[in-house]
């Protein structure tokens, strides 16, 4: 078959349709007035105008739910690689006894619904006084995402041959040493993965940012300052359009520029199985 | 190494972990159970009173539990034989030959990077009654397709369809590219037919994949919250939608009864890790009949 069937470019329309003018829609009802939006839900906008993104903008204090965003997804990332891939190195490398129990726990831990802690961390974090700060999202997000972590690292560091840590015993490194200098370098592509996956899954975690910061602007994370943009302007379809563009563009953008590490960071637990 | 410095190492690897896991994991869902034995008002945990017999009675009484959980069983099964069959059917269509394919994959798997809060809210508005996209093409009811009580679940379903196809279609793409086109070769030479093909070649060796993606649906759609919480914020309409992640999310956070709230989230989570179980269990077993054991 040199020339794609007449059913598969069809298909392929249909997907591309389906999949693409809501985002096309969403992007366009955003330069709309609301009034133009009542008479023509679905044309172009006929005199598009920016009023909507100077809203969201002004009123939306969006760059500050960015920054939020930015520091408490690298942060809980960070913390999450650094000592997820400590302890997936110890489960794979060291041998003790509970071992296998201790890397079933963690598995496990992929399965867990985070609803379950939802109201203890609430009361927790509440007690230390640590609601609305960073650090209350932080700290769960990088406990969420070891799982996923240890699933990974674990997998590849059982694969990297054992020459090379015998190499470097016979040269005298220490277990940090074999650790730090030799397998996190050899382990850089598992771990920009599994950095992806729990940078893209923190960015737009939801229900953990709407219980435990939800309060305040201070750590507020962006899908929340979405959410909360609608409390004031819920009605107002194409400011909440603009709202939802402003959220959304800068992440499509960095996808459309990276996709192939992203989509396989975010499929790499499900792949690497 | 003496032997106490290789404990040392020991817990100096694995500790940092277990115990950020054991204070924000483990330790929350202990604390879980403790509450959901307790009468209490989210905002005065200190005029607890012991319910343990109570609260659990209610939950089995509770028509509204029921119902949710009947919804998480229905948005499983829809996800398992709907989505997976659409998703393994786009992967198909970009295996193939297709001019830019790339763009397509790209477009599809786009709806999982954005936040969930962004999807459900334009949602919200494709399903707006009054200028949604949707009124323009297909009749909806009256009140919208998310007023309606008899349309809710579907909206939500299409809804999250629309986010998770993309992924399931990736992991089948990558399924379909590590089969050997040797495989396909022989048969068309044996003289079989492009179904033949399919169903002898194609489909157990996707058996894998298709493993991956079903069980991540189950898991998903049992503990599903974000969509159908920002599809209906104040709860849709006679519960049509509720799943029993959302239901206890409103009970401990509206209506701040935090100790039957947190037995409804404990019976979430013996029911997603008994199911997950089961399913991962049955799945192995039915991998090794199928492929013939490794």
């Amino acid at each position: 078959m040199h020339r794609p069937s007449r059913i598969r470019l069809c298909l392929a329309l249909i997907a591309v349709v389906v999949f693409g003018f809501p985002l096309l829609w969403m992007l366009y009802t955003g330069l709309k007035t609301p009034a133009e939006l009542q008479a023509h839900p679905w044309r172009l906008p006929s005199r598009p105008t920016l009023a909507n993104f100077a809203t969201v903008l002004r009123d939306g204090a969006f760059g500050r739910y960015y920054l939020n965003s930015l520091v408490i997804s690298v942060l809980g990332g960070l913390l999450s690689l650094l000592v997820g891939s400590l302890a997936a190195y110890g489960l794979a490398r060291l041998r003790f006894r509970g071992r296998a129990g201790l890397l079933t726990l963690f598995l496990a831990g992929m399965m867990i619904p985070v609803h379950v802690t939802l109201v203890p961390l609430f009361v927790m974090l509440g007690k230390l006084g640590w609601l609305n700060t960073h650090a209350a999202l932080i700290l769960p997000y990088a406990a969420f995402g070891l799982p996923m972590t240890v699933f990974v690292l674990h997998a590849f560091f059982r694969r990297v041959p054992r020459e090379l840590e015998e190499a470097g015993r016979l040269d005298g490194c220490s277990t940090w040493r074999l650790y730090w200098s030799i397998l996190l370098p050899v382990a850089k592509p598992a771990l920009a993965t599994v950095a992806i996956f729990n940078f893209v899954t923190m960015w737009n975690e939801f229900v953990f940012a709407l219980t435990l910061v939800g309060e305040s602007e201070s750590a507020r994370t962006l899908p929340l300052g979405l959410w909360k943009f609608s409390d004031q302007f819920g009605d107002n379809l194409p400011a909440m359009s603009a709202a939802i563009a402003v959220s959304v563009l800068p992440a499509l953008l960095v996808y459309f520029f990276a996709q192939k590490h992203i989509i396989r960071g975010l499929t790499a637990g499900a792949l690497s199985g | 190494m003496t032997s106490r410095s290789r404990i040392g190492t020991i817990i100096a690897f694995v500790l940092p972990a277990g115990l950020l896991f054991f204070c924000f994991v483990l330790l929350p869902i202990l604390q879980a159970v403790r509450y959901a034995l307790f009468d209490w008002n989210l905002l005065k945990p200190d005029g607890a009173t012991w319910a343990a017999g109570r609260n659990f009675g209610e939950l089995l009484r509770d028509g509204v539990f029921w119902k949710c959980l009947g919804h998480n069983g229905l948005l499983a099964a829809i996800s398992i034989f709907v989505q997976l069959p659409l998703a393994l059917g786009l992967a198909l269509l970009l295996a193939g030959r297709l001019p830019g394919r790339g763009v397509f994959r790209t477009l599809c798997f786009a709806p999982m990077v954005m936040p969930t809060v962004a999807v459900g809210f334009l949602w919200r508005f494709v399903y707006d009654p009054q200028v949604g996209l949707l009124e323009a093409v297909v009749w909806g009811p009256p009140q919208g397709w998310l007023g309606d009580p008899n349309t809710t679940l579907l909206a939500a379903v299409i809804a999250i369809s629309w986010r998770f196809i993309g992924f399931h279609t990736v992991i089948f793409l990558a399924g379909l590219e590590s089969i050997p086109p040797e495989l396909y070769e022989a048969a068309e030479v044996d003289g079989a037919s492009r179904v033949r093909q399919f169903r002898r070649i194609t489909l157990p060796l996707l058996l894998p994949a298709a493993t991956v993606s079903a069980t991540l649906s189950l898991i998903g759609s049992l503990k599903y919250f974000d969509l159908i919480y920002v599809l209906f914020p104040e709860g849709s309409v006679a519960d049509s939608s509720e799943v029993v992640a959302t239901y206890m999310y409103r009970t401990v956070f509206r209506h701040y009864r935090a100790g039957y709230g947190s037995l409804l989230a404990v019976a979430l989570f013996v029911i997603v890790m008994v199911v997950s179980v089961l399913f991962l269990w049955g799945a192995r077993r039915r991998e090794r009949l199928v492929l013939g054991g490794t």
